[in-house]
């Protein structure tokens, strides 16, 4: 039990984060809107856990310009898609075992 | 920490997410019923147009190819296709708009663009097929193709949408075939694919996702 809950991540709690990952787990990019429309969240609070899932380097952020806008999208990153799956076999042994 | 009702909610909502933004799922089961009652018309409307004379005839090709009052027919029945297919799409438009709109899910996404796109190329090379080749093949050899191409388009799209559709086209495709196996009974292998078998989908889909 003890060591399925250290595979447990604290960083996927939250339920948007989870939504991102989920997200971004079946698709090689998503820009913000479509994110946002999918998450169907705020700008900020969005912004605010991209950035956080961003700084533990689970997905990366590319910047570029499509007929002069600015357009973000995001990926999932290599060490993002492990921490994942391991979150969800994690999951699914929790309620296996409950 | 988390209560275990929380992990098989948070499973669920994984579920979801990676479902919603991979599948176009607003298609209304309505879409189909209306499509294929317009078909079941379009179809009585082809019998009327057709001749009696040469449906059950051998000659059935050349007849209606070489005579001025055969261009006239084909140019009606093809008239008689596009409004059932413009009928069609309306519909669908419509219903799944109303059932994004229930949902709450937002209809004009990448995935829907997506969608469309793979529907639309195998679409418009049969609608490109049948123009072209139009009088120069027989008319069973057309419907036939229609319903063919029309099967190939919904396997294509199938991948970004309900999996039943990519059995609809399946069953389509084996219809379409089947019609050009026996000539003599174009019409009705039409009206059993564009309606019968929309009909029968429409209200299965309608019953199994509530819309």
């Amino acid at each position: 039990m003890k060591e399925i809950l250290a595979n447990i991540n604290k960083a996927f709690e939250n339920r948007i984060r989870l939504g991102i990952m989920s997200a971004l787990s079946v698709h090689e990019k998503m820009d913000f809107i479509t994110l946002r429309e999918l998450l169907d969240v705020t700008d900020g609070n969005l912004a605010s856990h991209l950035r956080a899932l961003e700084e533990t380097g689970y997905i990366s952020m590319e910047k570029r310009f499509i007929e002069r806008k600015p357009n973000t999208s995001y990926s999932i990153t290599l060490q993002g898609t492990e921490s994942f799956r391991n979150h969800i076999k994690a999951l699914e042994e929790l309620l296996k075992n409950q | 920490m988390e209560q275990p009702g929380q992990y098989l909610e948070d499973i669920k909502v994984i579920k979801k997410i990676m479902e919603e933004s991979s599948r176009f799922l607003s298609l209304s089961g309505l879409s189909g019923i209306s499509a294929g009652l317009f078909a079941i018309a379009g179809a009585i409307a082809a019998k009327i147009i057709i001749p009696e004379s040469i449906v059950n005839g051998q000659g059935y090709a050349e007849s209606i190819v070489t005579s001025a009052e055969g261009a006239r027919i084909i140019r009606l029945l093809v008239l008689d296709a596009a409004i059932v297919l413009v009928l069609a799409l309306i519909s669908a438009v419509f219903f799944s708009y109303r059932k994004a709109r229930k949902l709450g899910h937002n209809i004009w996404t990448p995935v829907t663009r997506r969608m469309l796109l793979n529907l639309i190329i195998p679409l418009l090379t049969g609608g490109l097929f049948v123009i072209i080749t139009m009088g120069r093949i027989p008319g069973w050899a057309t419907a036939s193709a229609t319903l063919i191409f029309y099967g190939l388009a919904l396997v294509n799209a199938g991948k970004f949408t309900f999996g039943e559709i990519y059995w609809l086209g399946v069953i389509e495709i084996v219809t379409g075939m089947l019609s050009l196996m026996l000539p003599g009974y174009t019409l009705l292998f039409w009206a059993f694919g564009f309606g019968i078998l929309h009909i029968i989908y429409g209200l299965y889909m309608y019953i199994k996702y509530k819309g």
